[in-house]
């Protein structure tokens, strides 16, 4: 192989498809790059066995071929590289890289191509086309739900159900569940229904950068993988294999007490009662206070043992009882986090039952929390 | 004093003791009995721990009416004639001791009716005595009842463990007899409560699953295997189940359980590399031989025998694990474990395992008056206080590496944080413990014996933070965890609770509290594996300074290594080189 890049393009591409890279793998070969030709363009990829990535850069090929090279080493000489032009030449004989960039000439010594894993390539015609900006979007409401314990893997996964020309994507901890709905352009005719590893969903938020772009995501039967494409780039995802809880049953039909905020208002109150909560369990109260008069108020307080207390008042518009609730400070701040509406409702029954929240004028996002118990 | 023969009472008594020594070994006797009538259904019924009424019921062949006396006189079986019979024993008892030991020191009912007898015959005994012999009506089979039992042995009586453990050794018995029995229908009541049944069916996978639980049985693998004589059939868990403890470990010779160290350990050593250390298989193994290689005149309860060939035993068996594993066993993951497990075996470099038996050393010896580095003592709470350390950074994501006045200390951070989490904890007792609600109630299903106990520890569990509900049967339901658990399975939390209790229980409930609470901290706990940031690797040295026992975790185990700058020096060589 011989090829000649743009230094930006490369570390460009490097710092896409590193992510995938897996350093502590007992297969040696998954700790380094794939670096082929491909049609005029050169090929990134790197797969940790769950998660892959490939990014194409443009190139000058004088020489077709492959090589993979160790991932930290070769990126780590590029982001340093100051010369505009990067001469790339394989010697196949002593599968050696020669990198070699304005007075900077450097050998890596790499690992047979042969021996990277194939990377499975999608069917674009039959994927499923998606607004990258709605879809990240999407991606952001709901990946933060999902468990990070090893010892449930289906919590750690996004549920993703497409039916004609309704999209929905759940994620669940067990103590909280974010349901996002949203509307294809182009409906689809069998139903899907997979679950993705979130980390694989935040991969691809970070990957997809275009917004205005469409991307194509393809399920292949029988496979158990995910594979997206955008320009440029493409990930593939093991699916997980499992039976995702009925969020439907949980998200609760009625309230008690509805109370309005302001989102950005609520934000910051959880902000400043989580500095002392983080010392304490994490364990904040809404004394929610209807007036009866005037517009209500809810009271966000923590207290810590060591570290003092706190106590926060946000203006809110309240119907119905008054209820002194307690939650787990980071869910709430978590949730309003990715709230993009300047209102926020929260609907409530009783300080031992499931609390809904939902953005005021966009019904497609529901979050539902359940309340920490003071015993 | 002159020498005197014992008068038959006292003799009798001490008799009982070698085969009678708790409320088990008489369910265990009676069964056996039973089995051997070609009972084809017993049913056993226990009332207060035993202690109150055994009563063994069965539909096996009976006993003449006049022989019934015989029965609980010693040394008087049917079993055997001859001592050279002894030597190719196919019943479970033989001694003829086991009636007359039990009819010495309770009061014992025996009623039964032969095949083709027309009435029944029933004779009660007092400590020894008989107290009546008349007729009496009931089915083919026998019935025997053993009332207040111990009452003329109040010694053996103070002796017994509680009332519970009591309990669960006549359940653990019972439902190992009737997994290795699938052919018979066992029913236990304790106190008028159905424990076990089993359908006898000669369904063992049945009958594991009365004992273990659905989910258990279901992974449980099977083992086959024959040997020219020797048979090995049962059931191993897989690799991924493993228990902290040996007592799942059970072995059936013949048709009798037998506590053997040689076989546990040739089955333990079919699992090597494959458990981790101090973790141990669950097995159910029954092995079968003519009743010519193996001597089970040993020990008065039966419980240990000898082989005439005993490796080829070990060795069969070890085979016989080692093929159901390998038959059963999944693909190697690619995962940080393995990272892990792989830098380990690299070795430790010799001079810092020096270092750290060094340390050992210096943490054994008595504590010198001036001496850093005394032996932590919960007690003398001030002394053991930590310097300030300086953190320098982690090493293999698992270990911290900080600096202090008085040289170099290696901290392990689960360790660590476990004990920074169980101190707070144990500040905050009394006071609110905040927890987290399940969006979802999780069930879960608990082996019967495990059930109960969970079902006894229930109000301690709520008290720190848990609901946990009784579901009817052996089911329970979480609703609410501790809030330091949320994240983490709230059902590996309740099984984990319950592998604790199982481990042994104490008498003392404040000492129970401490074992729940240094078990949800280790389940809290930052994890070796876990990449930890600057700040967070401060914050936690920070915290563990605070403590006041910072040496060891809650379980015991030390949460770091100190090298002291004079141990730096003698290792460099530095030292006397001046």
């Amino acid at each position: 192989m011989k090829a000649s890049v743009q230094q930006q393009h490369l570390a460009h591409g490097l710092a896409i498809v590193s992510k995938a890279v897996s350093p502590r793998s007992t297969l040696p070969v998954l700790a380094n790059i794939l670096i082929a030709s491909d049609d005029g363009r050169l090929r990134l990829s790197a797969t940790n066995l769950e998660l892959g990535i490939t990014c194409w850069i443009p190139a000058t090929i004088e020489d077709a071929g492959a090589i993979t090279v160790p991932a930290r080493t070769f990126q780590d000489l590029v982001n340093t590289l100051t010369g505009e032009r990067i001469d790339l030449t394989l010697d196949p004989r002593t599968q050696t890289l020669n990198v070699r960039s304005g007075s900077s000439n450097t050998d890596i010594k790499g690992i047979d191509a042969q021996e990277f894993p194939p990377i499975p390539v999608p069917d674009l015609s039959e994927g499923v086309s998606l607004n990258v900006n709605d879809f990240k979007e999407m991606i952001q409401q709901v990946v933060f739900a999902a468990s990070t314990d090893e010892a449930r893997p289906v919590l750690q996964g996004v549920l993703l159900n497409i039916k004609e020309d309704q999209i929905t994507m759940a994620a669940t901890d067990g103590f909280r569940i974010s349901v996002r709905k949203g509307l294809l352009s182009n409906p689809v005719r069998q139903e899907i229904s997979v679950i993705i590893p979130a980390r694989a969903l935040t991969e691809l938020a970070r990957i997809a950068t275009d917004g205005e772009q469409m991307l194509t995501m393809n399920v292949p039967p029988g496979r158990g993988q995910v594979i997206f494409h955008v320009k440029d780039a493409e990930l593939v995802s093991q699916l997980i294999d499992g039976n995702f809880p009925d969020y439907r049953a949980i998200i609760p039909r009625s309230y008690k007490t509805h109370t309005v905020l302001s989102t950005p208002a609520f934000l910051k109150a959880c902000k400043q009662a989580e500095i002392i909560a983080r010392e304490g369990n994490n364990v904040v109260r809404l004394n929610i206070l209807p007036g009866s008069d005037s517009p209500g108020v809810v009271e966000v307080s923590a207290q810590s043992e060591e570290t003092g207390a706190s106590q926060i008042q946000v203006d809110a518009n309240i119907e119905g009882s008054p209820l002194l609730i307690a939650f787990n400070v980071k869910f709430l701040r978590e949730v309003l986090d990715v709230i993009k509406t300047p209102s926020v409702a929260l609907e409530t029954n009783q300080n031992n039952t499931p609390a809904t929240i939902k953005p005021i004028g966009d019904d497609d996002f529901v979050h539902v929390i359940m309340p920490m118990h003071l015993g | 004093m002159p020498i005197r023969i014992l008068a038959e009472e006292v003799a009798s008594q001490i008799a009982a003791g070698e085969v009678v020594e708790r409320p088990a070994s008489v369910v265990k006797e009676l069964m056996e009995n039973s089995l051997d009538a070609g009972a084809r259904r017993i049913e056993i019924r226990i009332a207060n721990a035993g202690k109150a009424l055994i009563e063994v019921t069965d539909d096996g062949c009976g006993i003449p009416a006049g022989e019934l006396t015989l029965a609980v006189a010693r040394h008087a079986t049917s079993k055997l004639s001859a001592a050279e019979d002894l030597f190719r024993i196919a019943t479970l008892g033989f001694r003829g001791e086991a009636l007359a030991s039990i009819a010495s020191v309770s009061r014992l009912t025996l009623i039964s009716r032969e095949q083709n007898a027309e009435m029944g015959r029933k004779i009660v005994v007092e400590g020894g005595k008989l107290i009546a012999n008349d007729a009496a009506g009931l089915p083919v089979g026998t019935l025997v009842r053993v009332e207040n039992l111990f009452f003329n042995v109040p010694a053996r009586l103070k002796f017994l463990k509680s009332d519970l453990t009591e309990k669960n050794q006549i359940t653990q018995l019972v439902s190992r007899y009737a997994l290795a029995y699938p052919q018979i229908r066992f029913r236990l009541m304790q106190d008028e409560r159905e424990v076990l049944l089993s359908h006898g069916k000669n369904n063992r996978r049945e009958v594991l699953a009365q004992i273990y639980g659905n989910d258990l049985a279901r992974q449980m693998l099977e083992v086959e295997l024959e040997d020219e004589d020797i048979r090995v059939r049962g059931f191993i868990s897989p690799v991924g189940i493993s228990r902290s403890n040996r007592r799942e470990i059970v072995f059936f010779v013949n048709g009798r359980w037998v506590q053997d160290a040689g076989l546990s350990t040739a089955l333990i050593q079919a699992y090597h590399t494959l458990l981790m250390v101090g973790r141990y298989p669950i097995a159910s193994i029954f092995v079968e031989m003519s009743p010519e290689m193996v001597d089970v005149n040993v020990h008065p309860a039966k419980a240990e025998v000898r082989f005439r060939d005993a490796d080829r035993v070990f060795r069969a068996v070890q085979r016989a694990v080692k093929r159901a594993l390998l038959a059963y066993s999944p693909a190697p993951q690619l995962s940080s474990s393995t990272w892990l497990s792989r830098s380990g075996e690299a070795g430790v470099d010799p001079a810092w395992e020096m270092a750290y038996e060094a340390n050992l050393a210096q943490m054994e010896v008595a504590p010198e008056p001036a001496g850093k580095e005394t032996v932590p003592q919960p007690v003398q709470l001030p002394v053991d206080s930590l310097p300030l350390l300086r953190v320098i950074g982690q090493v293999g994501a698992a270990y911290l590496v900080a600096e202090g006045p008085d040289g170099l200390y290696l901290i392990d951070q689960h360790a660590a944080h476990e004990r920074v989490l169980f101190e707070k904890f144990m500040r905050e007792a009394g006071k609110e413990i905040p927890s987290q609600a399940l969006l979802h109630p999780q069930t879960i299903e608990l082996p019967p014996q495990a059930a109960e106990l969970l079902q006894t520890q229930l109000a301690v569990l709520n008290r720190w933070g848990f609901e946990v509900e009784h579901f009817g049967g052996n089911t329970f339901r979480v609703r609410r965890v501790p809030a330091i658990l949320s994240g983490l399975d709230p059902l590996i939390i309740v099984r984990s609770l319950v592998e604790d209790f199982e481990e042994d229980e104490t008498p003392l409930q404040a000492e129970i509290e401490a074992r729940v609470i240094a078990r949800v901290c280790k389940r809290a706990a930052v994890k070796a594996g876990q990449i930890l940031s600057a700040e967070e690797q401060n914050a936690l040295v920070r915290d563990l300074e605070r403590c006041q026992s910072p040496r060891t975790c809650p379980h015991g185990r030390p949460t770091m290594i100190h090298l002291s700058v004079d141990l730096l020096e003698r290792q460099f060589g530095r030292r006397g080189s001046r």
